[in-house]
């Protein structure tokens, strides 16, 4: 195993990954992820616009992680640490044009696979003022049933980013599957 | 009624209601786990505030979000839509949203907020990044 790490690191280079996480996500860890997000961007002289537009991509994937994996680490039985963590994996890398992109991944169960793809198809297949109008419509409505969030986070994402949000679901062992979702910025 | 407060954190904008003056700060970023849990507490106190007050008062809000996620932006549409409300009925209500000038995504969605606002005095106003 050490030395398989070695071929995984080299890969993630090759395909210009500079942050991977893959575990029990928190929203602490996300802002961590986040600051460091930061840090590099400024050091490659982005713009704040720009470090600002890739650290909402990264927000809205990880805590659609948080707030939607299916994987879950329990919580101790008392105490602050009660909560349950989810599992999820998330990748910060540069496209090969400069661009940035966000590669985040979840397990989901089965049922969710259609509407999760109808959505994201839909959107896919929508230009900016559409999006934007669609953003401001959706904004004004009350959060869907079992919505954690607002259920803007995707529509907010594909508005943002400068290609049509990229994403794949993955049949797993039982009643699951991998759900994986790219943005480029 | 007493002033309100949330200290500002990571994620959770400062929040500073001063009730004898009607100026109110919001200044910060805004992207918590669960914003119902967080803001549910500050409409509270905002309604029990505004129907205390007299119909034509003026009321003053400076918001200074250099980030916020989705679910917080439908927050403040809410919110924008509440004080909707009261302007309509006669409160002067101003809302002076601070960007820095670096920062376009902070006023795109101020101009957004901006374009909506029909009764309210919506200020966009830029101020110089402290770098």
């Amino acid at each position: 195993m050490p030395k398989d790490l070695y071929a995984f690191k080299d890969d993630l280079r090759n395909r210009k990954v500079f942050v991977c996480f893959n575990g029990p996500l928190s929203q602490d860890m996300m802002v961590e992820l986040g600051n460091v997000l930061k840090r590099k961007m400024k050091s490659e002289q982005a713009g704040r616009s720009k470090v600002v537009s890739v650290f909402s991509m990264l927000v809205e994937q990880a805590q659609n992680i948080i707030r939607y994996s299916a994987e879950k680490v329990p919580g101790s039985p008392t105490g602050k640490d009660a909560g349950e963590l989810s599992m999820g994996t998330v990748m910060i890398g540069r496209e090969d044009d400069g661009r940035y992109f966000v590669l985040c991944g979840n397990m989901i169960e089965s049922g969710q696979v259609g509407p999760l793809r109808e959505k994201l198809t839909r959107l896919r297949n929508m230009n900016r003022d559409e999006l934007k109008k669609y953003y401001k419509e959706q904004r004004r409505k009350k959060p869907d049933a079992g919505s954690k969030g607002a259920g803007l986070g995707f529509i907010d994402m594909a508005k943002r980013a400068d290609r049509p949000i990229a994403f794949d679901f993955r049949k797993t062992g039982g009643n699951f599957y991998f759900f994986s979702i790219k943005t480029v910025i | 009624m007493d002033d309100f407060k949330i200290e500002a954190g990571k994620y959770v904008p400062g929040i500073c209601f001063d009730s004898k003056n009607n100026i109110f700060d919001i200044k910060g970023d805004s992207y918590p786990e669960n914003t119902t849990e967080l803001y549910t507490p500050v409409f509270v106190w905002l309604e029990a505030y505004l129907g205390s007050l007299e119909k034509n008062m003026e009321i003053m809000f400076n918001m200074e979000l250099r980030y916020f996620n989705s679910s917080s932006s439908q927050v403040l549409t809410n919110f924008f839509g509440i004080m909707e409300e009261y302007a309509c009925n006669g409160m002067k209500v101003i809302i002076n949203w601070i960007y820095d000038k670096e920062n376009e995504i902070a006023l795109e969605h101020g101009e957004d907020f901006q374009e909506d606002a029909e009764a309210l005095v919506f200020n966009l106003v830029q101020k110089d990044s402290n770098a």
